[in-house]
C-alpha cells in the first residue's frame, strides 16, 4: 500500500484540481449553455474521479468496494428514472399538473421582480411557518391574478362544497363523518345568529377562532381578504328567504 | 495474534461494570441483543393494544372500548398510524434484525463479539431514544400523528390538515432516529460477517441466517437514503414552512411518494429475509436434512434484493403516476414473486424425505411457509395495475400485507425465540405450552384476516373509522365479519398469556438446557447455554471444516455433523 | 480491549476501512436522493433561474478551493501516519480542521448576507433546496471535523494511527459531495 503512495504525487493532483476549478468558474463567462454545462459538470466528474481514485485510493482498493459504490450510483440513476417522469414533467399523455404549470408561469411572469418583492417583505417578518410562507404565496397569487376576476362560485365548489355541499346546505360527502355538522347556509336561522365579520373570520382563521369546530380549517393562507369577502357574498346567495 | 488473545483475556477478566450498570452500559453483543429484544416485545404489546382498540371501534362503533374509552375519529387515525409504524419500525426490525442478528451473528460465524462493540451500544442508545420520542408523540397536545404510516403530504406537512401538529413532527423525528440506529447497526453486521469469520469458514460455509440478515442490512442501507433526504424536507415543510411538497410553491407531493416507496418496498424484504433465514435454520435442523440448494437460496435472495428496487411504484398505481411507469412496474412486480416462491419451494423440497420432528419451533416454521404463501399469492392480484385499480386502498391490501407481515414479524419471532431460547437463557421451554400457544395464535390469526379479504372484495376502503357512514358497507353481513375479526383478535391476544407464562416459568424453574438440545450443526450450539462473555475461551475459538447443513450424511453414525468438528 | 473479531479480516480489507466505505455507500444514497430531487425540480422549474442567479459564485469557488486544499492535507496526513509519524499526521489533520473552520465561517457569512437580502429558506423552491442541501453538507463537515479532532488527539500520542486514513476517506467524500454541489448551486444555475 505504501509503495503505491510514493507513485502518487498528491500535490500534483491538488494542482490539477485547482486548475479544473478555475476552468469551471470561467465556463459561464462564454455565455454558451453547453459550454457551461460541460465545464461545470464535466469538470465535477473529472475532479470527483481524481479525488476518489487518488486521495481515497480507490484505484488500489479491493474490487468489492468498487462494486458497492457502483451499485449506489446505479440505484441513484434508477431512482431518478422512476421519479422524474412524475416530478420533472408537468404533463404527460393523459395528465397535466395544473398547479405546477401555474407556478412556473407565475414565476416566469414575475421574472426578476419576484425576488426583489420577496426580499423586502421577508425582512420585516419572522419566519413563523406555513401561514407566513403562504401569505407570500398569496401575494404572488394576487400579483399574478390581478386583473382576473375571482370566481367565488368556482372556489366554493372546489374548496368548500366537499363539506358544505354544492347547494350550501351542509350536506357534502365529507360531512358524513363530521360532528358537529358543517354550517347550513340555506337556513335563515343560521344567518340571523351570525355577523358577516364572524363568517369572514371563520373562513380566514378557522372555526376555532370563532369558538366553533376546529374541523373548519383556516383558509387565510389560500384566499386573500378580498377573495374571502367575495366568498361571504356568495354564501349569502344560498339563503332561503 | 497472541496480543489480541491477551487483550481479550484481560477483557474477560476485568470486563464490565457490575450490577445494573452491566446491563445499561454493556458492549457485549448478547446483552445488546436482549435490550433490543425486550424493547421490541414491549412495543409489540403497545402496537397490539392499539389494534385491539381500533378493532373494537370497527366492530362496535361508538361504544366505549374497555381500557381506552370512546374512540374519536382523530384518535382512530392516530391509532392506525402508530400501530403500523410501531409494528414495522419498532417491533419487526429491532426483534428480527437487531435482536436476533446481534445475538446470533457473532455466534454463528465463530467470533467473540461484533467488530465494533461500542458502535453497537451506541446504536441501541439511539434506538432507545427513538422509542422515547415516538411514545412521547402519543401524549402531546393533539395526540399522536394521524396521517397514516405512509405520511403523504399535504396531509402530513400541515398541522392545519392533520390536526396533530406536534405529534407529526415527533413521529418524523422518531422514525429518523430509528433509521440512524439501524444504519449504525447495519455497519456492524455487514463488516462483522465480511471480516470476522472463524478460520476455515468460507463464504459458502456461512449459515443462511447471518447471510440473510446482512443482505437485509445492505438492502436497508442502500434504500433508506432517499427517504432520509425526504424526511428532512418534510420536517422543514412542517416546521419551517418550506414548500418541498406543495405544488403551488414549486414542490410536488408525488416526490414524497416516490422517496417513501423507493425505501418502502425494499423495506419489506429487509424484514422478510431475516424471517426466512430463521425458517431455513429451523427446517434444516428438524428435518435432519441438507438445505436443498444452498447456493440457489443465496443467489435467489440476492436477486430478490436487487429486484426489490425495481418495483416500488406498485404502491402508487392510482396516485397519478405516469401510466407508462405503471406498466413497467406491473411487470417487475409480478416478476419478483418468482424468486420468493422459489425460496418457499426450496424449503418444501428440503422437508421432502426428511426425518421430520414437529417441535414447537418447527411448527412455527411450517406455519410461516403456509401463511406467507397465502400472503404472497394475494400480492399477485395487487401487483397487476388493472386489478389494483379496484383493490387499492381496500381491506384486500390490508389482509395481503398482514398475511405477509404477520408471518414475518410474529411467526418468525416465535419460531426464532422458541428455537434459540435454550441457548439464550440456558433453560428449556415447555413443549406442551408451546404447542397450545402456537395453535392459539395461528387459528385465530386466520379468523382475523380472512374476513378482511372478503370485506376488501366488497369494496371496504381503509382508514375509515366508522362504516355506518357508508350504507352499502354497513350491512349486517359485513358488520358480522368485522365482529368475527375483532373477536378472533381478542382470542389471539388472550393466548399470548400462555407464551408469557411459559417463558417466565421456564426461565425461573425450567429444565436446564444442554449445549446442543436440538443436535444442530451451526457454531452457536458448540458453546455453553447461555454463552459466556467472549462466547468461547479466547484460546479455543472455533475453526470451521465444513458447511452448516451436513445432516444425515451417509456413513456417519450421528445424523448431524457440527461445522467445527475436525473429524 | 478490542474483541478478536475486530482484528480478523477474511476479505483482506482492514475492518475499519471496510466500515467507512459502507458508511460512504449509505451517504451516497442520502445525498443522491436529495440532489436527484433537486435536479428534477430544477429542470421542471426553469423560473427558478431568477432566484439561483443570486448565489455568489466567487464565495462558492473560494469554498471549493478551501475544501480541495483540506483534502490534500488530509491525504498527506495519511501518508505521515503510514510512516508512523503521529505528530506530523496530527499537525496535518489540524490544518484540515482549519479548512473546515474556514469553510463553515465563510458559509455563515454567505448565508447571513443572503438571508438579509430576503433569500430565506422559504423564499422560493430553489432557496429551500439550496439551504437544505448545503446545510446537510455543512452538518457533515462539522461532524467530520469533530471526529477528526479526536483522531488527531490520539495520533499526536502515536495511538490508533490507522484511523487517520479512515477519517481521511470520509473527508474526501465530503469534498466530493461539494464538488457536485458547487456546479449545481453556483455555476450551472
Amino acid at each position: 500500500m505504501s509503495q503505491e503512495q510514493h507513485h502518487i504525487n498528491y500535490v500534483k493532483i491538488w494542482a490539477i484540481l485547482v486548475v479544473l476549478l478555475v476552468v469551471s468558474v470561467v465556463g459561464p463567462f462564454f455565455g454558451v449553455k453547453w459550454i457551461t454545462l460541460i465545464t461545470a459538470f464535466g469538470v465535477a466528474v473529472v475532479k470527483a474521479r481524481l479525488v476518489v481514485q487518488n486521495f481515497m485510493h480507490l484505484r488500489i482498493e479491493k474490487r468489492i468496494i468498487k462494486w458497492a459504490l457502483g451499485t449506489t450510483l446505479v440505484l441513484m440513476l434508477l431512482f431518478f428514472a422512476g421519479t422524474a417522469p412524475d416530478v420533472m414533467e408537468h404533463h404527460g399523455v393523459n395528465w397535466t399538473n395544473d398547479a405546477a404549470l401555474a407556478a412556473v408561469e407565475r414565476g416566469v411572469e414575475e421574472g426578476h421582480g419576484e425576488v426583489a418583492d420577496d426580499g423586502h417583505e421577508a425582512v420585516g417578518e419572522s419566519d413563523d411557518g406555513h401561514e407566513a410562507a403562504g401569505r407570500r404565496a398569496v401575494e404572488h397569487e394576487e400579483a399574478a391574478t390581478a386583473g382576473q376576476e375571482f370566481d367565488a362560485k368556482a372556489a366554493f365548489n372546489t374548496t368548500c362544497s366537499v363539506c358544505h355541499g354544492t347547494a350550501g346546505d351542509g350536506k357534502g360527502p365529507g360531512a358524513v363523518a363530521l360532528d358537529p355538522k358543517p354550517a347550513n347556509f340555506t337556513d335563515s336561522a343560521f344567518w340571523e345568529t351570525r355577523t358577516d365579520e364572524e363568517i369572514f373570520k371563520a373562513i380566514k382563521e378557522g372555526g376555532a377562532a370563532v369558538g366553533r369546530s376546529p374541523l373548519m380549517v383556516a383558509w387565510g393562507a389560500t384566499y386573500s381578504d378580498d377573495q374571502i369577502h367575495a366568498l361571504v357574498a356568495y354564501l349569502k346567495t344560498f339563503r332561503k328567504k | 495474534m497472541s496480543q489480541a488473545v491477551a487483550d481479550v483475556q484481560h477483557t474477560q477478566e476485568h470486563h464490565g461494570p457490575q450490577g445494573i450498570l452491566k446491563y445499561l452500559w454493556s458492549t457485549d453483543h448478547k446483552v445488546i441483543a436482549m435490550q433490543y429484544m425486550f424493547t421490541g416485545m414491549f412495543m409489540a404489546l403497545i402496537g397490539g393494544f392499539m389494534a385491539y382498540v381500533f378493532r373494537m371501534q370497527l366492530a362496535f362503533p361508538g361504544v366505549s372500548v374497555p381500557g381506552f374509552g370512546v374512540v374519536s375519529p382523530g384518535e382512530y387515525n392516530s391509532l392506525i398510524t402508530n400501530h403500523g409504524s410501531i409494528m414495522i419500525f419498532w417491533v419487526a426490525m429491532p426483534v428480527l434484525i437487531a435482536a436476533f442478528g446481534n445475538f446470533l451473528i457473532p455466534l454463528m460465524i465463530g467470533a467473540d463479539d461484533m467488530v465494533f462493540p461500542r458502535i453497537n451500544r451506541l446504536s441501541f442508545q439511539v434506538f432507545f431514544l427513538s422509542v422515547l420520542v415516538i411514545l412521547t408523540s402519543l401524549f402531546v397536545k393533539g395526540g399522536g400523528f394521524g396521517g397514516a404510516w405512509t405520511a403523504y403530504p399535504p396531509l402530513s406537512a400541515s398541522g392545519a390538515y392533520n390536526l396533530t401538529k406536534l405529534g407529526s413532527s415527533l413521529w418524523l423525528i422518531g422514525v429518523a432516529l430509528e433509521f440512524v440506529a439501524f444504519l449504525l447497526g447495519g455497519i456492524n453486521f455487514i463488516v462483522t460477517l465480511m471480516n470476522a469469520r472463524a478460520p476455515g469458514m468460507r463464504a459458502y460455509d456461512i449459515p443462511i441466517l447471518p447471510w440473510f440478515i446482512v443482505l437485509a442490512s445492505m438492502l436497508f442501507m442502500l434504500s433508506v437514503g432517499p427517504l432520509i433526504a425526504g424526511a428532512v424536507m418534510l420536517l422543514f415543510d412542517q416546521l419551517l414552512g418550506t414548500g418541498f411538497y406543495d405544488p403551488a410553491r414549486g414542490g410536488d407531493p408525488l416526490l414524497w411518494q416516490h422517496l417513501f416507496w423507493f425505501f418502502g418496498h425494499p423495506e419489506v424484504y429487509v424484514v422478510l429475509l431475516p424471517a426466512m433465514g430463521i425458517v431455513v435454520e429451523i427446517i434444516t435442523t428438524f428435518s435432519r436434512k441438507k438445505l436443498f440448494g444452498y447456493k440457489i437460496v443465496l443467489y435467489t435472495a440476492v436477486a430478490t434484493a436487487v429486484l426489490s428496487f425495481f418495483v416500488w411504484a406498485h404502491h402508487q398505481f392510482i396516485a397519478g403516476i405516469d401510466p407508462r411507469m405503471a406498466n413497467i412496474f406491473t411487470v417487475t412486480t409480478l416478476l419478483i414473486s418468482v424468486p420468493i416462491a422459489e425460496l418457499c419451494f426450496v424449503l418444501i423440497a428440503t422437508l421432502y424425505g426428511g426425518s421430520i420432528r414437529l417441535t414447537t419451533p418447527m411448527l412455527w416454521a411450517l406455519a410461516f411457509l403456509a401463511e406467507f404463501l397465502i400472503g404472497g399469492v394475494t400480492g399477485i392480484f395487487l401487483g397487476a395495475s388493472g386489478a389494483d385499480v379496484f383493490f387499492h386502498d381496500t381491506y384486500f391490501v390490508l389482509a395481503h400485507f398482514h398475511y405477509t407481515f404477520f408471518p414475518i414479524a410474529i411467526i418468525g419471532t416465535f419460531a426464532a425465540f422458541t428455537y434459540w431460547f435454550p441457548k439464550m437463557f440456558g433453560k428449556m421451554l415447555n413443549e406442551t405450552l408451546g404447542k397450545i400457544h402456537f395453535w392459539g395464535t395461528i387459528i385465530p390469526f386466520n379468523f382475523i384476516f380472512i374476513p378482511l379479504f372478503i370485506l376488501g372484495l366488497h369494496g371496504q376502503h381503509r382508514r375509515i373509522y366508522d362504516y355506518n357512514h357508508f350504507p352499502e358497507l354497513a350491512t349486517p353481513a359485513l358488520q358480522h365479519l368485522r365482529i368475527v375479526a375483532t373477536v378472533a383478535l381478542i382470542v389471539m391476544l388472550f393466548f399470548q398469556l400462555v407464551f408469557f407464562f411459559n417463558v417466565i416459568r421456564s426461565w425461573i424453574s425450567g429444565e436446564k438446557a444442554p449445549r446442543n438440545p436440538w443436535k444442530a450443526n451451526t457454531l452457536e450450539w458448540t458453546t455453553e447455554s447461555p454463552p459466556p462473555h467472549g462466547n468461547w475461551p479466547a484460546d479455543r475459538m472455533p475453526v470451521v471444516y465444513r458447511g452448516p447443513y451436513e445432516y444425515s450424511v451417509p456413513g456417519r453414525e450421528d445424523d448431524y455433523w457440527p461445522q467445527n468438528s475436525p473429524t | 480491549m478490542k474483541p478478536i473479531a475486530t482484528t480478523r479480516s477474511a476479505t483482506g480489507i482492514p475492518t475499519g476501512r471496510l466500515a467507512v466505505w459502507w458508511v460512504l455507500a449509505s451517504e451516497v444514497v442520502i445525498f443522491g436522493g436529495l440532489l436527484g430531487s433537486y435536479v428534477m425540480h430544477r429542470l421542471g422549474h426553469p423560473e427558478w433561474g431568477a432566484a439561483a442567479a443570486h448565489t455568489n459564485t466567487w464565495i462558492g469557488a473560494f469554498n471549493t478551493f478551501v475544501l480541495l486544499t483540506s483534502s490534500l492535507t488530509a491525504v498527506l496526513a495519511h501518508q505521515a501516519a503510514e510512516r508512523g509519524d503521529g505528530k506530523k499526521a496530527a499537525k496535518l489533520l489540524m490544518f484540515t480542521m482549519l479548512g473546515a473552520l474556514i469553510f463553515v465561517s465563510v458559509k455563515s457569512f454567505e448565508w447571513t448576507m443572503e438571508i438579509r437580502e430576503g433569500f430565506t429558506i422559504t423564499a422560493n423552491g430553489f432557496w429551500s433546496f439550496y439551504y437544505t442541501a448545503a446545510g446537510l453538507h455543512a452538518a457533515h463537515v462539522i461532524a467530520g471535523a469533530v471526529i477528526m479532532g479526536f483522531i488527531a488527539h490520539d495520533a499526536w500520542r502515536g495511538r490508533e494511527l490507522q484511523r487517520v486514513e479512515l477519517i481521511g476517506i470520509y473527508w474526501h467524500f465530503v469534498d466530493v459531495v461539494w464538488i457536485f454541489l458547487f456546479p449545481l448551486l453556483y455555476i450551472a444555475k
